[in-house]
């Protein structure tokens, strides 16, 4: 068994105000046209202005929720870097592709090219932290971020040198995005507004969206919101053996359904994958509480980040907001979280945190 | 004393060809593999030499039974999956049981040669097409996915992109996993294709050659591109032993490192270079003296051959080991560099040999050392370090250690 390790700061630029809010997810954001966009926080505090002129918006949102989980945390320099993301900048992928074809292959600016790479942000990361550490970039689909969280852990384990993990996820939707994954099918074909999109669960498909979220994950347990015990990654599990996944994982940690006080579940209203859920909260009583947050983020392989940021705002509000509550209600004390996502592509993790 | 992590299988697709005896012709006979692309549709095919693996995409998918024409496999995945099967072939499936195993797999762009001839059609008007079969292939996760279920596996499965040092990740994190015990066994390594986004970003940055690049070489003047795939398995040395598998060799240190310098180029003095070779060697508990070849990054870009040039100057001094860089012959194979040259350091260990680097011809005004011109061999080589630096400053450096 693994040392524990602790998250020390979460910090998440999202499509509600999650970033430096004034209430928990206080005034709701909702959108009629079956995609989020993030709500962008002023960049100069983190970021210097002149480089922030040439910079795409992803890499703002990375690198700005990079600095800030780290001011929260109190850590000027981080001992490593690891991030993930599904798709990387796709506003720069796009931008070069689309010049590419347009200018016939001549005269293209190398700057999309650049941050268009997956590694850009924590390149960056580690540039203005002057991180010589460890730098690693996941891009595992909708593990993205889970397997990040894995490499963390692991990292604390072995290198007695490393105690401040800066541990993050990015991905961001585009309108070219929106059309292309609509093609296969991603989005509802009827659009609800994205807060009722849960409501909708009898319909194939789901919104779209985007965010960031980054942690301190750290081997000292002081002023930490909580630990994480476990991340467990899988790929096609059906719905059987979700409930396999989840009662051996209580039985590592010595737990019983009813340990746990509140399910985070990645439940996107699209009828494909609700009765994989509604399979995997079976087994838990009625009183737990089951919340959702994807009809406040939108689905992105890295959507678990707002889960995990939500999770730790749950430990220290002590409190579940009647928004992201789907069953189950918030009168007692929140110790143990469950985070079960699963993404399109056939992924799922299960996360347990613990106060 | 702990168990060591060893090598145990390998397999390597490049533009050199796809067995180690063909490979092994062009790297001990000075003969490279770089071309005018013919079958990347580019419009500067007729200008820039690469090295193109020398098969079409038919040519591929005829090879590994697949459907030929629009079947949802991009060229990396292919590459990915020749690579693979050659690794296979002297491996008994049942040691790749469910969960036993890992795969990590790395690559910088995806399935973007397939992507980039059909984007019109992605975001255009018609919702039906051929193209919708390749809709989920941009991700770095496709050729992961396609590669663990055309061959029936269900591995632990992780997709890295730290630009050109990808794979070398890759193979660290492999025996990280192995090391906490999370596998037993795990595939190691990267693929990618050459794609018109990839040439047409290193033409943006002008630091391409038209001619074949000179890595290490006062005149040289950028670097080559290239595509191809390269897989380790990797284990402990004890479960090799017990069931009796070749040990091909040990992975005695590495060290993954960040430059914090700047987005696209390396510390002009070569500091971060010379971090990761230090820490990687300290890994190993090797001294300098003992590293009997070095594979360098050597892309023959003016920046990275003069700060990794000074780093090795700097730490093993005005006689360092014989070394070179293979890129003349593959050209800069991106994700798949740290993987291929990873596996051409251990041939040479094992055969005594040190590859020429092509093409050079006149030493560098800042560096006193110089590369290793005409092959040596007879060599008696303990221990190999296999250098891969990429853009976002992510340094990698891996040692390996004879059986």
């Amino acid at each position: 068994m693994m040392k524990p390790v602790y998250i020390s700061s979460a910090c998440a630029i999202t499509p509600q105000f999650s970033f430096n809010p004034a209430e928990f997810l206080q005034p709701l954001v909702s959108s009629s046209d079956g995609k989020l966009f993030a709500a962008e926080p002023d960049y100069r505090q983190y970021i210097n202005p002149v480089a922030i002129r040439r910079m795409s918006r992803l890499m703002k949102m990375g690198i700005s929720s990079g600095m800030r989980a780290l001011e929260l945390a109190g850590i000027k320099q981080p001992d490593a870097i690891i991030t993930g993301t599904g798709l990387g900048s796709m506003t720069d992928m796009e931008h070069f592709l689309k010049d590419m074809i347009r200018l016939n292959e001549e005269t293209l600016n190398p700057t999309y090219f650049i941050q268009s790479t997956y590694n850009s942000v924590n390149g960056w990361l580690a540039m203005q932290t002057k991180c010589t550490g460890y730098n690693q970039t996941f891009v595992n689909r909708g593990l993205s971020l889970e397997l990040s969280l894995l490499d963390a852990q692991l990292l604390l384990q072995e290198d007695e040198d490393v105690h401040n993990v800066l541990v993050g996820a990015f991905d961001e939707m585009t309108p070219d995005y929106f059309i292309v994954k609509g093609k296969v099918d991603y989005w509802k074909k009827s659009i609800p507004a994205s807060k009722d999109v849960l409501k909708y669960s009898d319909t194939p498909g789901t919104i779209g969206g985007e965010g960031t979220a980054f942690f301190v994950v750290s081997d000292k347990p002081e002023n930490f919101v909580c630990t994480i015990a476990e991340v467990q990654v899988d790929l096609q599990p059906d719905k059987e053996l979700i409930k396999t996944m989840i009662r051996e994982l209580l039985q590592r940690h010595s737990m019983e359904p009813t340990d746990i006080d509140v399910l985070v579940t990645g439940m996107n209203g699209d009828s494909q994958w609700q009765p994989f859920y509604d399979e995997a909260v079976s087994d838990f009583p009625d009183s737990t509480a089951v919340a959702g947050f994807k009809h406040l983020t939108g689905e992105y392989p890295t959507a678990a980040g707002f889960a995990f940021w939500l999770a730790t705002q749950l430990f220290s509000h002590q409190e579940i907001p009647q928004d992201v509550l789907i069953k189950g209600t918030s009168t007692k004390s929140i110790r143990n979280i469950l985070i079960i996502n699963h993404y399109i592509l056939n992924t799922v993790s299960l996360s347990l945190l613990r106060k | 004393m702990a168990d060591r992590i060893v090598v145990t299988s390998f397999g390597v697709f490049s533009a050199l060809g796809l067995e180690k005896e063909v490979q092994m012709e062009a790297l001990t006979g000075s003969r490279s593999g770089l071309q005018h692309p013919r079958y990347l549709n580019t419009v500067h095919a007729p200008e820039f030499l690469m090295g193109e693996v020398p098969m079409s995409d038919s040519d591929l998918a005829d090879f590994l039974g697949l459907p030929v024409g629009e079947n949802g496999y991009t060229r990396t995945t292919l590459l990915a999956l020749v690579a693979m099967r050659e690794l296979l072939k002297d491996v008994d499936k049942s040691l790749l049981a469910d969960h036993q195993f890992a795969f990590i797999n790395a690559n910088t762009v995806g399935g973007m040669c397939s992507v980039e001839n059909m984007y019109m059609d992605f975001i255009g008007e018609e919702s039906e097409g051929p193209f919708t079969k390749y809709i989920d292939t941009l991700d770095c996760a496709e050729s992961t996915q396609n590669v663990a279920s055309y061959f029936g596996l269900k591995p632990w499965m992780a997709t890295l992109s730290t630009a050109c040092s990808s794979s070398a990740n890759a193979i660290i994190l492999g025996e990280r996993l192995i090391r906490q015990g999370i596998v037993q066994r795990a595939i190691c390594g990267g693929c990618d294709a050459m794609s018109r986004f990839t040439v047409n970003g290193f033409l943006s940055l002008k630091n391409v050659d038209k001619e074949p690049c000179k890595p290490f070489d006062q005149n040289r003047s950028g670097l080559n591109l290239g595509e191809g795939a390269g897989y380790l398995m990797l284990e402990r040395e004890s479960d090799a032993i017990a069931r009796g598998a070749k040990i091909i060799a040990v992975l005695s240190g590495y060290c993954n490192s960040n430059d914090a310098y700047h987005p696209t180029a390396p510390s002009p003095d070569g500091a971060g270079a010379y971090r990761t070779m230090n820490k990687a060697l300290r890994k190993a508990g090797l001294e300098p003296a003992q590293i009997g070849y070095i594979n360098a990054h050597g892309t023959a870009t003016i920046n990275n051959d003069a700060a990794e040039g000074l780093a090795i100057q700097r730490l093993f001094g005005a006689n360092p080991p014989l070394f070179s860089s293979t890129k003349p012959y593959t050209g800069h194979t991106l994700a798949a560099a740290g993987a291929i040259e990873a596996i051409f350091s251990i041939w040479g260990m094992n055969d005594g040999l040190a590859y020429p680097n092509l093409n050079f011809r006149i030493p560098m005004e800042e560096l006193e050392i110089t590369p290793v011109q005409t092959l040596q061999s007879g060599l008696e080589i303990k221990h190999v370090l296999s250098n891969s630096f990429g853009f976002g400053g992510n340094n990698v450096s891996l040692i390996f250690s004879k059986a």
